[in-house]
């Protein structure tokens, strides 16, 4: 075997080179979601009525998850963030595709004015925006509620069958200008000769937008569908902004609001560990879900 | 394009892996810590400086904080101010406990006193000779912060119960204040029915430490502990008679419903669209800083009864000083809480920040509270609280998941308002779920008294 020894050394290299990315994934990705994986494993136990007698941790198997998934309001929390992304992330990427095309257009004027005024929200940190739109749902305080109820029109954008579109309505401020921003990167990607060869073949505005622009768009789409996805389900900031204000959200509206306040207002830390681990797993079969379903029709487009 | 797919898919992947990871360090907690106290902590030597971290955020405060580093250069305390209690001060102490940066001294409501014990997160403060101090407190605040025979926390205020109402609305209508909850009903309907945009009061389903003082008041006694047992009574008829009355203002509309200390109840209370509110001492504050414009038309009347005659009233609030796990200088941190809540300096600018009723034992005659308010058309309105502050079951106990009842009892009050349930059933469902939930951490429980 004198091969062996020369085909060591040079296998060390790339060990070298790939070491600081091993590293850094080990720290920041690894070792967290380990960390919360063995958290929801766990769990205190107390001795005395106060636990004065101390506490010590134990292990308690799938008992977290056990108890999350018996917990009828996290269930519905759960149920509750499918139906928004249901509604949302269509609404949300016609939406941001339609601003794109619009923005990109041949005509549009004030290009650059309307990007960045699309952009503006996002700028805006989640929890001001939705300070700023509680203002605007709160009957009394809002210009909005009480214009409409002088028009003769009531509304209760904080009321239980309307808070969670009234949510959906500050997400799709905040984002809708990211995404904008995303697909207009990818419409300049598209070579001008396309544009003009489909000129020549007679094409018009809307069929170069039909048979050139959108199927050219499709990974950016995908990038912004599986990045709203993954937003939906971890709608958080939103919720407890405008929990103060409305009757109808309670403590456990999102997975995300469950699990901060299992972890920081119940101190049941585990538990809550073992609900941020169901919302990640729920996070990735929808978002690999999502990515397969897509990769399969384009296999057979 | 089936070129450029696989690219972006592995990108995707990228995104949705980042993500759930930020997620989860997001909502990943700490260990727990040992039951073990570490060796006692000697005071500092004269002349050594000591800083100390004290996080608070009552009214006034900052000035006590500032007259006491006037007056004590050795120890100079660095007061940082935090979002109240449950609007996320606790998740930032509980936060700092399991991380093991916890500040020396912070603000800590009676009712969650159990739950730091619980986690671990308060020194026994009769280590270090807590317990002379006693004579200087009202007697039930001071049990308050005493658990199996040790002091865990310095009382600092309580919030007795009254009725404050618009005097000036009251009387263009004739309506007498409510002396009883039957009149308090009678006088809903009337108010509503003189002015179809005003009511009596807000119902605020999202603010059960309320709701739970209504029902302290009608005699309930929720939890009770013997041994290393805790009894868990909170659907007693008591309760119920409460939950009952209060569905019933509802199923008529002469109340309202929308959240309070929230912009809308505000704007109520300064346009006269909420005319009354069942409250603390310390709502006085809360009302002059919110509705200046209203001064001189509010009165304040005691509680309503449930009984003619009666002369009962409730606790809503109250506030220890404690001093937390981890603390530096726990001597110093321990002389500062007493000064903080007993000092007449102390006590005044606190009471002029609106703290609450004083724990003090001689906080009251001859301090600013003993005066009459021009907000309140002159009234010395305090009597009513000092006559209530006598009047209050003392035998009041909390659990060390307090917080869990209050949102259990929340989420199901605001089902009832979306009309899902009735808060009686609410008040049903939080017995059930309070007693799972002493479960769930492990502790013995028994229903009834």
């Amino acid at each position: 075997m004198p091969t062996r020894a020369p085909r060591r050394r040079r296998n060390l290299a790339p060990v070298v080179f790939v070491a600081p990315f091993l590293l850094l994934f080990l720290l920041t990705f690894a070792l967290p979601i380990g960390y919360a994986v063995y958290q929801s494993v766990m769990d205190v136990e107390h001795t005395g009525a106060l636990g004065l007698g101390g506490s010590h941790t134990v292990f308690a198997g799938l008992r977290n998850y056990s108890d999350a998934l018996s917990d009828h309001a996290f269930v519905r929390s759960i149920g509750r963030v499918l139906l928004f992304a249901a509604v949302q992330v269509p609404v949300m990427v016609a939406l941001s595709a339609g601003l794109a095309l619009l923005l990109d257009s041949a005509s549009a004027r004030g290009v650059r004015f309307f990007r960045a005024a699309f952009f503006l929200p996002y700028g805006v940190p989640g929890v001001i925006a939705s300070i700023l739109w509680g203002f605007l749902y709160v009957p009394g305080v809002s210009p909005l509620v009480d214009g409409m109820r002088h028009l003769g029109v009531s509304v209760d954008l904080l009321g239980g069958d309307t808070v969670l579109w009234s949510i959906a309505n500050i997400v799709t401020w905040e984002f809708a200008g990211y995404n904008v921003l995303v697909l207009v990167a990818q419409l300049r990607t598209i070579p001008a000769e396309l544009y003009e060869a489909a000129r020549i073949d007679g094409a018009s505005a809307w069929m170069t937008v039909r048979h050139v622009k959108l199927p050219l768009l499709r990974p950016a789409l995908i990038l912004t569908t599986v990045f709203t996805i993954i937003g939906t389900l971890q709608l958080f900031a939103e919720p407890l902004v405008l929990k103060p204000v409305s009757s109808s959200i309670d403590s456990a509206y999102t997975p995300n609001l469950s699990a901060y306040n299992e972890a920081f207002t119940n101190d049941n830390y585990h538990l809550a560990a073992a609900e941020a681990v169901l919302l990640a797993l729920a996070a990735f079969v929808l978002s690999f879900g999502f990515l397969r379903l897509i990769n399969k029709r384009g296999g057979d487009a | 394009m089936s070129r450029t797919t696989p690219r972006h898919r592995s990108r995707g992947a990228l995104a949705v892996t980042l993500a759930a990871a930020a997620l989860m360090i997001s909502a990943c907690g700490g260990s727990t810590g040992s039951k073990d106290d570490p060796a006692l902590q000697e005071p500092a030597k004269p002349g050594q400086k000591v800083d100390l971290r004290f996080w608070s955020w009552v009214p006034g405060v900052d000035k006590a904080v500032d007259k006491w580093n006037a007056t004590h250069p050795d120890i100079h305390v660095k007061l940082e101010k935090i979002p109240a209690g449950s609007s996320g001060g606790y998740a930032k102490m509980r936060a700092a406990l399991k991380s093991g940066n916890a500040p020396d001294l912070a603000q800590v409501e009676y009712q969650e006193i159990p739950s730091f014990l619980l986690e671990n997160g308060l020194v026994n403060l009769s280590q270090y000779g807590a317990d002379k101090d006693r004579s200087k407190f009202v007697d039930w605040q001071w049990q308050q912060g005493v658990f199996d025979k040790s002091v865990y926390a310095i009382p600092q205020a309580s919030g007795p119960m009254g009725l404050f109402y618009r005097a000036d609305l009251y009387k263009k209508w004739g309506i007498e204040p409510p002396a009883t909850w039957e009149e308090f009903a009678q006088a809903a309907q009337k108010i509503h029915d003189a002015d179809p945009k005003a009511y009596i009061s807000t119902f605020p389903a999202g603010n059960s430490a309320w709701f739970t003082a209504l029902a302290w008041q009608a005699g309930a006694k929720w939890f009770g502990v013997n041994g290393d047992t805790w009894s868990v009574n909170i659907d007693s008829p008591q309760t119920l008679k409460v939950a009952a009355f209060w569905d019933d203002l509802r199923g008529k509309k002469v109340i309202k419903t929308e959240p309070d200390f929230a912009n809308g109840w505000y704007k109520d209370l300064q346009s006269g669209a909420i005319t009354s509110w069942v409250s603390a001492q310390w709502g006085d504050a809360i009302i002059s800083g919110n509705a200046p414009k209203t001064s001189g038309k509010w009165a304040v009347a005691p509680m309503p009864q449930w009984t003619k005659g009666a002369n009962v009233s409730a606790n809503w609030g109250g506030s220890s000083t404690a001093v937390l796990k981890g603390a530096k200088h726990i001597p110093e941190a321990l002389k500062f809480a007493e000064w903080l809540n007993t000092d007449p300096a102390s006590v005044d600018l606190l009471l002029q920040g609106g703290y609450g009723w004083p724990a003090a034992a001689d906080g009251y005659e001859g301090t600013s509270l003993d005066k009459p308010s021009p907000f309140f058309a002159g009234q010395k309105y305090n009597e009513v609280f000092a006559e209530a502050d006598k009047n209050i079951d003392n035998s009041w106990k909390w659990i060390p998941t307090i917080d869990a009842t209050y949102q259990h009892l929340n989420d199901g009050f605001q089902a009832a308002l979306a009309g899902k349930g009735s808060f009686v059933s609410a008040v049903k469902q939080a017995q059930k779920q309070t007693v799972e939930d002493l479960k769930k951490k492990g502790l013995k429980v028994s229903t009834g008294q």
